[in-house]
């Protein structure tokens, strides 16, 4: 009995309408806004932030990609094109001579850049990538060292021990745990 | 033939002064609107023109002002351009009985004047409720006329609403009516002088807080305001009944929306909180600047509803049809119904004075 009266007189006055009412004034009150104004102020981003993509250099300016296609053949939006050569004069050696990269198509998920056996591909903090035209997004081989060299100015040391032919599987290996005893 | 002409010059300049607050009025609400809902939302609101973003509605106004004028194909021209003015201008006139401030009257070369209100007609608030229906014409003839199904839809459930609800305002208006003894709003406002206890809320001999809350809630859905908005449902809807319109004539039924808005403030604050008068009695200021204080109550009541339509949006969801018809029919319509019966009991057992 006492019950229902509670619950009609809750009704009447409109009481869960006065419960949400205090809970929109007690925002306006204390007003803490989370927008960032965000031309004006932008967030720090976690270090691992999968931004733009980017081909990088060793530490004395040579291109880190050997033209194995294996970031094409990781890349499941297929935004990847490698045409491949043997470097001028070193028949054991090869580099890309196109790299090409249709950022229109690629949904940042990093696979290339973990197929990589030699770490010649990085990801970038870089998000502002608004262009007019959307054939400003297919990047060449020059635009991604571009923004490889300006987004990590500290470059990798060229490792000198191996062999040239196999550096790239020990660098591939370096990121494995070290092997027990 | 002097006379007329004084009198004229003095009603064409009360328009004008009344118009320009209301409009005025209307672009801070605007602003005001989407302040208040983001702070209350714990966002910012329009943060870019200006600063702190208060010079947005100009911008608003500007791009609605430069916007093509797009007519739909098939839809029928005449109505599809009267449709807006058809909404406006109701929304507007009924501001010229409302009482912004103290029923005196100055003498201007020798004749007298009101200054506060810019006709006080023996009838008053019916000439508002007359003139407000009218407003859903515009609406359902903007739906019609707009060739798309969005808007057919939007206008035909706007009719069905504002003609329910418009029939609560009637009616829980009408126990005021009969306590003041008056339709005009300035003599239903000198009714309640005398500090908060003469206000129709609280009065003796029946408060009439039954009434206030079925007009307060019955206003929200006449001006198509969350949660009554399913006129323009945005989620269902695009934007109801103005969803083919653009430019000039959106912005007509935009400042329809927000006069009407303001409107229904006022005669709330009229007929309910005592209008210009203080909730103390008499005046703090002396004589000659008693008005700035009536005037800034009749402000301060007037924002307050306003807000209250604010805050309301940014509390609720919006209502089910069916649930918005119960709402109206067997809620609001009986309790009106009987407010007007026991207020006209009480008031015939405890006549006034």
């Amino acid at each position: 009995m006492m019950k229902t009266f509670n619950a009609w007189l809750k009704t009447i006055i409109f009481y869960e309408i006065l419960i949400g009412m205090k809970a929109t004034l007690g925002h306006l009150l204390r007003y803490k806004p989370i927008t960032l104004q965000y031309p004006h102020e932008k967030r720090t981003l976690p270090d691992s932030y999968r931004g733009m993509l980017a081909l990088l250099r060793y530490d004395d300016g040579t291109e880190k990609c050997v033209g194995c296609d294996l970031c094409e053949a990781a890349c499941p939006s297929r935004v990847i094109k490698v045409i491949s050569a043997e470097v001028p004069g070193e028949p054991t050696k090869r580099y890309s001579k196109e790299y090409y990269m249709d950022m229109t198509r690629c949904l940042f998920c990093g696979l290339c850049v973990d197929a990589c056996p030699v770490d010649a591909l990085g990801m970038t903090r870089e998000y502002e990538w608004a262009v007019y035209d959307k054939r400003q997004l297919r990047l060449n081989k020059q635009q991604l060292l571009a923004i490889g060299d300006r987004s990590f100015p500290v470059r990798e040391k060229r490792l000198e021990l191996q062999h040239p032919n196999v550096a790239f599987f020990n660098v591939a290996f370096r990121q494995m745990p070290p092997k027990e005893g | 033939m002097a006379e007329v002409g004084l009198k004229l010059a003095f009603s064409l300049a009360q328009i004008a002064v009344v118009m320009g607050i209301v409009l005025l009025t209307v672009m801070v609400l605007t602003l005001a609107e989407r302040k208040v809902l983001g702070w209350m939302q714990d966002r910012m609101g329009p943060m870019e023109v200006g600063p702190y973003g208060i010079l947005q509605p100009i911008a608003d106004g500007l791009k609605l002002f430069f916007k093509e004028d797009i007519i739909p194909a098939g839809a029928n021209k005449f109505l599809f351009s009267l449709a807006p003015i058809l909404s406006l201008v109701p929304a507007l006139i009924g501001f010229a009985v409302v009482p912004f401030g103290p029923s005196r009257t100055v003498e201007l070369f020798g004749y007298q004047f009101q200054p506060f209100v810019i006709s006080d007609i023996n009838i008053g608030i019916l000439y508002i409720l007359a003139f407000t229906s009218i407003g859903a014409y515009g609406v359902i003839l903007g739906g019609w006329a707009s060739n798309s199904k969005y808007s057919l839809l939007g206008g035909l459930r706007s009719a069905a609403q504002v003609i329910s609800y418009e029939l609560n305002v009637g009616l829980a208006i009408v126990g005021v009516l009969l306590l003041a003894g008056s339709l005009s709003l300035v003599k239903i406002t000198e009714a309640q002088a005398g500090g908060f206890w003469h206000w129709y809320v609280f009065a003796f001999p029946f408060p009439q807080i039954f009434a206030f809350v079925v007009y307060v809630i019955s206003a929200v859905a006449e001006t198509n305001r969350v949660p009554f908005d399913l006129p323009e449902a945005e989620s269902e809807l695009v934007a109801g009944f103005f969803t083919e319109y653009s430019g000039m004539r959106f912005a007509f039924f935009f400042l329809a929306e927000y006069a009407n808005m303001i409107l229904v403030s006022c005669i709330a604050a009229a007929l309910f909180l005592g209008g210009w008068n203080a909730p103390y009695p008499g005046t703090l200021l002396p004589e000659n600047l008693a008005w700035i204080e009536g005037v800034v109550w009749f402000a301060a009541k007037v924002y307050f509803f306003l807000f209250l339509f604010f805050w309301l949006r940014a509390t609720l969801p919006r209502l089910r049809y069916d649930q918005l018809m119960r709402f109206g029919w067997k809620v609001m319509l009986p309790i009106a119904l009987g407010n007007i019966l026991v207020t006209s009991i009480a008031a015939y057992l405890f006549p006034k004075g």
